[in-house]
């Protein structure tokens, strides 16, 4: 079951509180979070979090298409180590 | 992980045993797309001992049902199970800009601005928010993990074997 709209999307208010912070201060930072449950929000935008994952923060670079997911979803708390084979990283 | 200590061979794929009992091997590919190890081929051992040609039949459970140059029955295909297969460096296709094989990353030193050495890449890691290079600190501890952004990462120069990082603040312990 869905959750109701008329309560908007969930965020940890001090999540709030350290993005505001960040996006007031021109510093280039990781603001450290351990709110996995929270959704991202429009403001988040640009802003690169560090999501706790139970052993470190990984960081999480908020684009447009994160929006309305939750942090969680971008730090896996289990870690494959696959092999390098031919795959690729893009440096955006 | 290091691929290999022989940093022109690049590990992509493994021989899973024997499939079915007409010398077809069942192949497991570590490729992006997993049918390109067919490209690649021939393909070698660790040791660059043997050699094979791949022919992939059709893709299976856990991977394709292939024929193996050499490989004409169940024995022979069930003696190299467990043997990885291996393709040179140079026949991987060349890439666009800002566009790197983690196999390429792996190994390069990591300096920052300054030209302080920071540590060592062992990973390319991907969750859904951008590539991060996961970085092994030069006076040991718990790895980082780094964003590979133009921002956080300006130069890469595979030739001299370094990146050149600018880092966030905080990101590496004791840095400021």
């Amino acid at each position: 079951m869905s959750r109701s709209v008329w309560k908007g999307p969930f965020v940890d208010a001090y999540v709030l509180k350290k993005a505001e912070a960040a996006r007031e201060g021109s510093r280039h930072e990781v603001i450290k979070i351990w709110s996995r449950r929270s959704t991202i929000l429009p403001q988040f935008v640009g802003l690169t979090f560090g999501v706790y994952n139970g052993k470190k923060h990984v960081p999480v670079n908020v684009t447009e298409d994160m929006i309305g997911q939750k942090f969680g979803e971008y730090s896996p708390t289990r870690t494959y180590y696959g092999h390098a084979a031919d795959k690729k990283a893009k440096r955006k | 992980m290091p691929e290999n200590d022989n940093s022109e061979l690049i590990c992509v794929g493994v021989i899973a045993g024997a499939f079915g009992v007409r010398g077809e091997v069942r192949l497991k590919s570590f490729c992006a797309q997993p049918e390109d190890i067919e490209t690649y081929s021939p393909l070698t051992t660790e040791n660059g001992n043997q050699s094979f040609t791949v022919t992939i039949n059709r893709p299976i459970n856990t991977g394709f049902a292939a024929i193996l140059s050499g490989v004409k029955t169940k024995e022979d295909a069930d003696a190299l199970r467990g043997t990885r297969l291996f393709a040179p460096r140079d026949r991987l296709p060349s890439l666009p800009d800002d566009e790197f094989y983690h196999a390429d990353l792996i190994g390069l030193t990591v300096i920052d601005t300054g030209g302080e050495t920071l540590g060592k890449v062992i990973m390319v890691q991907n969750h859904g928010a951008g590539d991060l290079l996961e970085i092994k600190p030069e006076n040991g501890g718990e790895t980082v993990l780094l964003p590979f952004t133009l921002a956080n990462v300006p130069t890469v120069d595979l030739g001299a074997g370094r990146i050149v990082a600018d880092p966030p603040e905080g990101l590496f312990q004791g840095k400021p």
